[in-house]
């Protein structure tokens, strides 16, 4: 029994850190700068920060019908 | 392959690659949508069946195939196998295209999954109601027909995979990575526990330990990060601002990695195990309070001073409101699993609440979401009833709350009263009964809006394919959404 | 920058962890236990079902008994278990190596079953319940498992001795008795095999009997 709790305290510290290491490394390498550009990828030129994407109730301006043409 | 040759990224390509990117999708997302509404009804009808036999047990009681233990067991796996992994598969192809800037390559093969994956689990819903069930929980689809699910799966993991080697934008958005999180895990989930449970059942007691590892982590390691995934992207992107902090977004998913697929055991508190067992998913289950804050804080961070745009997006709606159960599920999961809590309220409907709270105001509510903001681009058709949105949104809600609010009260009451010996068994029944007519009630609810949901979808249909040809849609034109103080 | 192999490595690893916390260790701790040979009473526990309950454990499984009804009692000063008479000691995990699938289930919709066949001996308790649980505990929200019995005319010899004894309401039109068919007798057999009175040495029966 001893053993087995060993490796399963040893495994369950040990894959946490490696991932924690991942993580560091990623940190280091500088993958986690830019983090506001990263922040940016769902938008685009067509779909720019500052402009809301759906709106189908309730539409603000003109009645519909005008706006579909 | 198109996909394999870099394109820049010049202004003038990039509205054209949106709109070819949703086109490419259409058929693959569109089955995978529609098969999962169909499961949505199917499941819905089971539940109501379920729900009404536990206050009135005469109901339908003369059908082997009706009897409570088969139609919940139907219910779960039409819910959970069919339309929340069908809708996810969709949601995920669609948004990991839009992310890689790429048009979904040989649609063919997600088709075929498609198709494979309702044939199985046709098969196997049969044959639950004809008595094949497993008795495994979250489990149940007989051993005929997982392999069949299993390589539908693994087409979809593998094309998922390959839509990511093959993307043209080179940055990772936060989404991406719970999806890929998500198509690896629950390949090794599903193997290991059809192997150790189904295929070549381990000894006793372990089983019941594979059994909570995977049903726990099918929950947190595919329809959370799905979830999670669509919220990080239709947030954003609905209301045009990005996500409060990357940061706090990419520690929210590695500590979610890191503690949440130790939680699996928090089921089996009081159980036949060794102390440290029951006490290691305890204290992860406790850990994920940091990254459930941490999410909670991006997503209500991001949609502060927004509000007001709910009046015009239904998808910000259904998301927001999943974001919201997010938070609340999570942490009341977290409590869930300590032992003083557990000593009351498991075994009790209060779990059977707070399953419906994640899988159903969390995740349910935040895919109707996604599917409100894909399907007209897509189609590239409008929505045709802007009335049946708010139905379907409103009875959803209600019909939510309904649900969980009082069955948790009602769980916890049932549970204070089943730790008093002196509370004869049948007594304890009668304290359930009101909160389990109240449940019936609230599945009316949401059978209706699933049925305006569905309706909604259908004369969609029928304006893209049918005769009538709607105009092109405003919603991607862009036209009176720009920078207009829309709401807000 | 290329987040790709990092993102393969943190999730594999993040998910081989817990394999190996709660899937593998388990099976190193729990998968090789063996039935316990008390030298006192020169009793083996636990032991593998005998065929008609085995038939009936099926039964058990495919109308999803375990939905509603728990097979693990807690032990003493966690919950009501032994109080409530589910059991006499807590369980173990020993008490499981033959169950495929094991059925500790996960509410207590109905009563905890792990006793069952110390609680209620009888054939005609538990056939009467069956056949509508009404019968037995007005007020159960169990359904009735009617479609394990049949509905026969009386024979010329009389009522058959094993026909349920159903009274009020419940009674078969005059001339007809109802009677169990194979199936009702095998999951009868199974719930009456369920008993826990056999102590372990990790388990042992509370001193004050």
């Amino acid at each position: 029994m001893g053993v087995i709790t060993f490796i399963l305290m040893g495994s369950s510290l040990a894959f946490p850190a490696v991932a924690l290491y991942a993580l560091w490394w990623a940190g280091r390498e500088g993958q986690l700068r830019h983090s506001e550009k990263a922040a940016l990828l769902p938008f685009d030129e067509q779909e720019p920060v500052g402009q809301m994407t759906d709106v189908v109730l309730n539409r603000p301006s003109a009645p519909a019908g005008s706006l579909k043409s | 392959m198109a996909a394999l040759s870099p394109r820049g990224t010049a202004t003038s390509d990039a509205r054209a690659q949106l709109a070819e990117i949703d086109e490419s999708c259409r058929g693959s997302v569109l089955l995978f949508f529609l098969s999962g509404m169909a499961w949505l009804l199917a499941g819905s009808v089971f539940a109501l069946i379920a729900s009404y036999k536990l206050h009135a047990p005469d109901f339908l009681g003369d059908f082997a195939w009706l009897t409570f233990g088969r139609i919940r067991t139907a219910h779960l796996n039409a819910v959970i196998y069919g339309f929340s992994a069908e809708i996810s598969v969709g949601v995920i192809l669609w948004m990991m295209c839009r992310l890689c800037r790429v048009p979904l390559m040989a649609q063919s093969v997600i088709n075929l999954a498609a198709l494979l994956w309702n044939f199985g689990l046709t098969i196997g819903i049969i044959g639950i109601l004809a008595g094949d069930t497993t008795g495994v929980e979250y489990l149940e689809l007989p051993k005929y027909c997982t392999p069949i699910l299993f390589l539908a799966f693994a087409l979809i993991a593998v094309w998922t995979i390959v839509i990511f080697r093959f993307r043209r934008e080179k940055h990772l958005y936060v989404s991406q990575w719970y999806i890929l999180a998500a198509v690896l895990w629950f390949p090794w989930l599903y193997s290991t526990a059809q192997l150790l449970l189904i295929m070549d059942p381990a000894r006793g007691a372990v089983q019941a330990a594979v059994n909570w590892w995977f049903a726990h982590n099918v929950l947190g390691l595919w329809f959370t990060p799905v979830g999670l995934a669509s919220i990080y992207y239709f947030l954003p992107k609905v209301i045009g601002r990005p996500i409060h902090s990357y940061y706090l977004s990419v520690l929210g998913f590695w500590t979610l990695a890191l503690f949440y697929n130790w939680n699996g055991f928090h089921h089996l508190v009081g159980g036949p195990f060794p102390a440290w067992m029951i006490t290691i998913s305890i204290v992860a289950s406790v850990m994920m309070v940091i990254p459930v804050v941490a999410t909670a804080i991006n997503h209500h961070f991001t949609m502060v001073g927004h509000f007001g745009k709910m009046r015009h997006s239904p998808t910000l709606r259904f998301i927001f409101i999943g974001a919201i159960a997010y938070t609340a599920s999570s942490l009341q999961g977290v409590l869930s699993s300590v032992r003083w809590f557990s000593e009351t309220a498991h075994f009790t409907h209060h779990t059977v609440a707070h399953a419906h709270w994640g899988m159903y105001a969390f995740f349910t509510m935040t895919m109707f979401g996604a599917m409100y903001y894909i399907l007209p681009r897509i189609t590239q058709r409008e929505w045709p009833s802007d009335g049946l949105i708010s139905l379907h949104f409103w009875t959803t809600l209600v019909g939510i709350a309904m649900y969980v609010l009082p069955l948790s009260l009602g769980g916890w009451f049932q549970g204070k009263a089943m730790l008093d010996p002196q509370i004869p068994f049948l007594e304890v029944v009668k304290i359930t009964l009101p909160y389990l007519k109240i449940r019936t009630v609230s599945g009316l609810l949401l059978t209706l809006g699933h049925v305006a949901f569905f309706v909604n979808i259908a004369w969609l249909l029928v304006r893209t394919f049918g005769p009538y040809r709607a105009p092109e849609p405003m919603i991607l034109a862009g036209v009176g959404t720009g920078n207009a103080p829309v709401g807000k | 920058m290329n987040y790709g192999p990092l993102l393969f490595l943190g999730i594999l690893f993040t998910l081989a962890a817990s394999w190996t916390g709660l899937v593998v260790m388990p099976t190193k701790q729990l998968g090789a236990l063996q039935p316990d040979l008390n030298t006192n009473t020169s009793v083996v526990f636990p032991k593998p079902l005998p065929g008609e309950a085995a038939q009936g454990r099926e039964l058990y499984r495919s109308l999803g008994c375990n939905y509603c009804h728990t097979q693990q009692v807690r032990r003493e000063g966690f919950g009501s278990d032994i109080a409530r008479g589910w059991g006499k000691r807590g369980s173990v995990a020993r008490d499981y190596i033959y169950d495929r699938p094991v059925f500790l289930g996960s509410s207590r919709t109905g009563p905890d079953l792990t006793n069952i066949g110390e609680r209620q001996p009888s054939y005609e308790w538990h056939y009467s319940h069956l056949y509508n649980p009404q019968t037995t505990s007005k007020g159960s929200v169990m359904p009735p498992y009617a479609f394990l019995f049949e509905l026969r005319p009386i024979g010329p010899e009389g009522p058959s001795t094993n026909s349920v004894k159903l009274g009020g309401e419940f009674a078969p039109k005059a001339g007809y008795e109802v009677l169990p068919k194979p199936e009702a007798k095998q999951l009868v057999e199974y719930l009456r095999s369920l008993k826990s009175s056999v102590e372990l040495p990790e388990a042992p029966l509370p001193k004050s009997e």
